[in-house]
Parts: structure tokens; C-alpha cells; sequence
């Protein structure tokens, strides 16, 4: 039998302290920013894949099931490396004098979540009698008008508790930017471990605030809805 | 905060019920077994890489562990790992020994067991040609590497102020450079020869003679597993005797073979 000795000092204070921490910030940088990109592109392709106008839905339905069809580790790999085939020589430069890594994360992480978050708003629109449409047309309101203020904010609340699930799985799935060499939270527990061999301490210490984060954004999106949503449905 | 609770109690539940015993004395266990587990790289040509036209696992290493399973009397299974994975595979039980280009580090004989050095090699850069000539040239520069290898230990250590980019295993960190998103990849001489080897524009890029640390490799074996340890050791011992051992070197970096290097070391007693 071999015992494990633990050692909780390595991760809660000292050098391999301050490595986690700046892994937790990496990753809530990578998490928030991408979420809101990701919500942002949601929606657009949401509207677009409802349009009337057949190209621009046939965009859509192909950039849908693209992106929700192939695994987010080979985007990731697409961006990072794959970009180089296709952009000219100056812009590769100056993207890797850049911090190219990052961007190329937050750029797979946002197209890939805004395919699934595209498809929850459209279910919530499409959940919205179309009586609602009409009447708003034939109050005068442009097809964009009565989507922003009749059919969306109705639309948006109905599709919160989805959206949740997805900001959770984007927060969760960042952790794959470790592949090319983004320095987030489970990178550095990964470093931590293979300097010190306490992977278990720093994976447990990981493990939780992975869990606080998404109890965090399930919290605020949640006060989101009660605070500024609820209004909208009374 | 309901939810909070119960997520906890779940947690403590699992870390209670973690926990698993295993058989300290391997060589007895893996003759019971019939089968020797060796954990071993599959990307890391000439030492572990899959064949083109046999689709098997082979290198330097697998022929030490072969070499050791036909000893013991026993088969052989190769499992592939990576630098990061196969200590905790090795602790959990997954696999017998590791053969897997590992440098013996104290840090690291404090959690396992090594075998005497069965390679000896140093840590070196590859660069694009004609970029680099000394060490300095690539302070503050992007370099990469593997997680959870010394080299990048290393590498932190003499160039504190470059950025070390670390890849899940090395075709990757090549590619960064072929790309120029790192301008050069650190790890052992040997590996970066098996690397140039098979890189598709060879003429391109060069090893710089700038060694920054020497790199004994051992066989991984769990703590305290004497047994086993006594016998790998006897059997390394007995591979150099026999010339065996010579051998496979040169069938690996021999003058004819992909990456030549020289063997600037024997097996001994340590």
C-alpha cells in the first residue's frame, strides 16, 4: 500500500500560489470575455437564421451546424495553427509578436458557444405566438423594431435557464485553451503539479474554483433575470 | 446556498471514498499476471513513435522493455502517456515502469523509483536556421516545449525573461515554430534529432550547439518496489555486458540510422 502524503501548503500559499491565481485570472478573462462575444454572436445569428431572406439563412443554418457539429479542441487547433495557412505573411507576424494564443481561444470559444446559444434564442423566439409579430407589424413597428422591443425581451427571458447551461459549459470548456499553451487555471495546475508532483492537491484546488465559478455565473445571470427581466414579463 | 450545500457534501463524499491500495511487489505481481505494462511515449521518434507501415509502437525504449519482458518470461503491452501523464499512471497502477525518454530528477526520485541511466543526452534548441547563435539570443524571446518535462524546467531557469509556451507533446511545439509563433523548441538533443529527422523541410532549420543540462534517462519504477528495481537493474547491467545494449543504440543513432548521435556513456552500477 502506498500512502499519499498530503500537502496543502503548496497551494495555499508561496510561488505555486500566485501560479494558480494568475491561472484563475486567465480564465476569467477567457470565460467573461468570450461569453459576452459569444451571447453577442448568438444573437445575430439567431435573427439570421430567421430572416426571410434565403441567403442570409442559409448562412446561418450552415454556420450552425459547422460549428455545433465538429469538437471545440480541433477549432481551437484551426485557429491557432490552421489560421496561418490562409492569412498573409504580415498579419501572421504580427499576430505572433501578439498574444496570438489568447486571442485564437477566445475567438474558438465564442464561435463554437454562439452556435448552441443561437439555436436556445431561436427556440425561445419561436416560442412567442407569431400573432405577436403581426400585430406589432401592423402597429407600424419595422420587422428589427418590433424584434427588439416586442418578441426579444420576452423571447431572451424564456431562453435564460438554456443560456446558463451554456455560459457554464463555455466556462468549463476554456480549460482547453491549455492545449496551445494558454497559461489558465488548469494549465497552471498541470505546471504546478508536474514541479512539485501534488497534482491532487492542485487539482482539487482547481476542481473548486471551477465549481465557484459556475455557481458565480449562475448567480449573476440569475439576478440579471429577476432584477431587470422580470419587469418585462408583469 | 442549498445548492452550494449539497454540491459540498457531494465533494466530501468522493474524497472519502478515494483510495487504492497497490501491490508493492511488481515483479511478483506482473509473473502472476504473465503481462509487463511499460508506459511509453508514441510521438517521440527514436525512442517511442508509431511505425508508418506496421501501425505498432516502436523506438529505443520499447526495446529496452522488451528486452525486460522477455526476461521475466512475460508479454509485453505498450501504453502510450505523456510527459505529464506518466508519473500519476505509474502511482495509480495503470502501468508497471515507465519507458517514456523521463530524466532522472531528485525531485522526481522522491515520488518513484529510477533504474540506472540507459541514455544519456543533454538539452538543446532547435531554431529556424541562422537565427540564433548564443543563449542570449533567445532571452524574452517564445519558446516552447512539452508540459510536465524538465525541459521546461530548465529552460525557465536559464532564460527567466523568455516565454515558455508548453504543447501537450512536441510534433506541436514544432509546428509553433514552423509558423513562427515560437522562434525555438527546447528539450533533449535526442529528441530534437528525431524531430529534425522527420521535419519536411530539414534544411531549414538547425540544433545550435548550446547545451544547457545533462539529461540522464531511467526507467520509472513505484517507491519502494526493491524487487523490481534490483531485477531492471540487473537486467540493464546484463544488456551492456552481452553488447545488447550497444546494439539497439546503434540501431537508433547509429552512423546509419536517421540521428546519428555518439554514445558518450555506458550502462553502470550508480
Amino acid at each position: 500500500m502506498l500512502k499519499y502524503q498530503f500537502d496543502w501548503s503548496v497551494v495555499t500559499s508561496g510561488k505555486y500560489f500566485y501560479w494558480l491565481v494568475s491561472g484563475v485570472k486567465v480564465t476569467l478573462q477567457l470565460s467573461f470575455i468570450s461569453i459576452i462575444l459569444s451571447f453577442l454572436l448568438g444573437l445575430l445569428i439567431a435573427i439570421m437564421r430567421m430572416s426571410n431572406f434565403k441567403p442570409i439563412r442559409w448562412f446561418s443554418i450552415g454556420y450552425l451546424e459547422f460549428f455545433r457539429n465538429t469538437p471545440l479542441l480541433v477549432q481551437i487547433f484551426f485557429w491557432y495553427f490552421g489560421s496561418y495557412k490562409i492569412l498573409p505573411e504580415g498579419i501572421n507576424s504580427w499576430l505572433n509578436e501578439h498574444n496570438f494564443e489568447f486571442a485564437s481561444a477566445v475567438i474558438a470559444l465564442t464561435i463554437y458557444t454562439s452556435a448552441f446559444i443561437a439555436e436556445d434564442i431561436r427556440s425561445g423566439i419561436l416560442s412567442i405566438p407569431k400573432e405577436q409579430m403581426e400585430a406589432a407589424r401592423s402597429s407600424g413597428f419595422s420587422y428589427l423594431g418590433s424584434m427588439r422591443y416586442i418578441i426579444l425581451p420576452q423571447a431572451i427571458r424564456l431562453t435564460v435557464p438554456p443560456l446558463i447551461g451554456q455560459f457554464l459549459n463555455l466556462a468549463k470548456n476554456s480549460s482547453l485553451a491549455m492545449t496551445i499553451g494558454v497559461a489558465e487555471l488548469t494549465y497552471q495546475a498541470r505546471q504546478v503539479e508536474s514541479y512539485t508532483f501534488k497534482g491532487f492537491e492542485a487539482f482539487t484546488a482547481a476542481t473548486i474554483v471551477y465549481l465557484f465559478l459556475s455557481l458565480l455565473i449562475t448567480w449573476l445571470v440569475s439576478e440579471y433575470d429577476k432584477r431587470f427581466l422580470k419587469i418585462i414579463k408583469g | 446556498m442549498k445548492r452550494l450545500f449539497l454540491v459540498l457534501l457531494v465533494l466530501l463524499i468522493v474524497a472519502l471514498s478515494v483510495g487504492k491500495s497497490v501491490a508493492a511487489d511488481t515483479l511478483e505481481e506482473v509473473k502472476k499476471k504473465g503481462v509487463l505494462v511499460a508506459g511509453v511515449k508514441d510521438s517521440s521518434p527514436p525512442f517511442g513513435f508509431i511505425d508508418e507501415k506496421t501501425r505498432e509502437i516502436v523506438g529505443y525504449d520499447i526495446d529496452f522493455v522488451k528486452a525486460i519482458a522477455k526476461k521475466l518470461g512475460v508479454k509485453l503491452e505498450l501504453k502510450p502517456v505523456t510527459s505529464a501523464s506518466r508519473m500519476p499512471q505509474l502511482i495509480e497502477g495503470n502501468i508497471d515502469i515507465i519507458a517514456a525518454t523521463m530524466t532522472k530528477t531528485p525531485e522526481r526520485a522522491k515520488q518513484i523509483d529510477f533504474s540506472y541511466t540507459y541514455f544519456l543526452t543533454g538539452q538543446k534548441f532547435i531554431t529556424k536556421k541562422g537565427t540564433i547563435k548564443t543563449l542570449k539570443d533567445l532571452d524574452g524571446k517564445k519558446i516552447g516545449t512539452a508540459k510536465g518535462s524538465t525541459s521546461e524546467q530548465n529552460a525557465k531557469k536559464v532564460l527567466p525573461n523568455a516565454t515558455i509556451l508548453s504543447f501537450d507533446d512536441y510534433p506541436q511545439a514544432f509546428l509553433a515554430l514552423q509558423q513562427g509563433k515560437v522562434q525555438a523548441v527546447t528539450t533533449d538533443e535526442s529528441i530534437l534529432a528525431g524531430i529534425l529527422a522527420k521535419a519536411p523541410n530539414k534544411s531549414k532549420f538547425e540544433i545550435p550547439n548550446i547545451q544547457i543540462s545533462d539529461e540522464p534517462y531511467g526507467l520509472g519504477m513505484r517507491k519502494g518496489d526493491t524487487n523490481f528495481v534490483n531485477f531492471v537493474n540487473k537486467t540493464l547491467l546484463g544488456m551492456e555486458k552481452s553488447g545488447e545494449a550497444k546494439k539497439i543504440f546503434d540501431k537508433w543513432f547509429g552512423p546509419n540510422s536517421q540521428t546519428p548521435l555518439k554514445r558518450n556513456f555506458k550502462i553502470k552500477a550508480e
